[in-house]
């Protein structure tokens, strides 16, 4: 009994690995993709045409980029650990 | 006599110590899926961030029906999903990273969602991009300071980078509604963050005490004849 309970536990901890490692590029590339979407835009509507109006895009995509570059870090380095232990 | 005595006291070390390994082993794995569940969840915050796209969509008269119906859909099938999961129809053990007291209660994720809906329906952006932010970047740079550095410098690090959030969000505004807003919505986030609340999420609190807060401001200004709103930050393609 004991020993089915284990196997389920282990069983439980692998699946929500796998989920993890599915969504871990989704949580990764989405937040990059909008931040380098809002720099485009800057540039494209902003910076090319002279206009100051669109600055907030830049710094709404500055913040996004750096923001989740720093946390992406440590998250990938956690899953690095937790796949050698595996 | 002494013999069989041996041997049980034997056995008994042997299976002692057995158990201890497999203890040892078994938290190893536990504690590699909780340091995971931990940046797991930090990563799920500052990917929020991005729902700041909402105010790159253009503003046209079909696109802004679904401004409107698209989140309200997700954050009702968020609804479905984490009342079945209460009620015990989907194992809670299937959703990864959620605390022990979720168990029972709706999950953050669905603050966040309820959150974030309110802010986009309810309120100018000039006052929701700052709340966001603060949910998406201050509450888990908060939640790893207190870690290392202590309750009280952690609420501070919240108090100077949700002020951050609101100068550069406000940075078009006449320079004391700046300070204002600055000081009151980055008391606003920290108030959110560090009041635990039994039944509401602090990711629900840390972007709507600071947003109902400038809402205020904002609607007392308006009363006595100024507007303090500065002109919106992003602009619809």
């Amino acid at each position: 009994m004991g020993n089915k309970n284990d196997t389920r536990k282990e069983n439980i901890q692998k699946l929500l690995l796998r989920l993890e490692l599915w969504f871990a590029p989704v949580l990764i590339i989405v937040p990059i993709g909008v931040s380098l979407f809002f720099l485009w835009d800057w540039y494209v509507r902003g910076f090319s045409t002279g206009s100051s109006v669109y600055d907030g895009e830049l710094l709404i995509g500055l913040l996004l980029f750096i923001g989740n570059l720093m946390f992406d870090i440590f998250f990938l380095r956690s899953l690095r650990i937790l796949k050698k232990k595996q | 006599m002494f013999f069989s005595e041996m041997t049980a006291r034997d056995a008994f070390k042997l299976t002692k110590k057995k158990m201890t390994e497999y203890q040892t082993e078994f938290l190893e794995r536990m504690n590699a899926i909780e340091v995971d569940a931990h940046w797991f969840r930090r990563v799920f915050h500052t990917f929020a961030a991005s729902f700041l796209f909402y105010y790159l969509l253009p503003d046209e008269e079909w696109m802004n029906l679904g401004k409107i119906l698209l989140p309200v859909i997700i954050v009702l099938c968020m609804v479905v999903v984490e009342y079945r999961r209460i009620r015990g129809d989907l194992d809670h053990q299937r959703f990864f990273g959620l605390r022990n007291y979720e168990k029972k209660r709706p999950a953050s994720y669905l603050y966040f969602g309820v959150a974030v809906l309110l802010l986009f329906l309810l309120f100018p952006q000039q006052i929701a991009i700052p709340c966001i932010l603060c949910a998406s970047f201050t509450d888990p740079i908060i939640g790893e300071s207190r870690y290392y550095l202590g309750k009280k410098r952690a609420y501070a690090i919240g108090f100077v980078i949700s002020a951050f959030f609101f100068l550069m969000t406000w940075y078009r505004a006449d320079w004391w509604v700046l300070i204002l807003v600055s000081l009151l919505g980055a008391t606003g986030a920290v108030i959110g963050e560090a009041k635990k609340l039994k039944f509401v999420d602090d990711d629900f609190m840390i972007q709507m005490v600071p947003a109902i807060l400038l809402l205020l401001m904002w609607q007392g200004l308006l009363a006595m004849g100024s507007n303090m709103l500065p002109p919106p930050l992003l602009h619809p393609l």
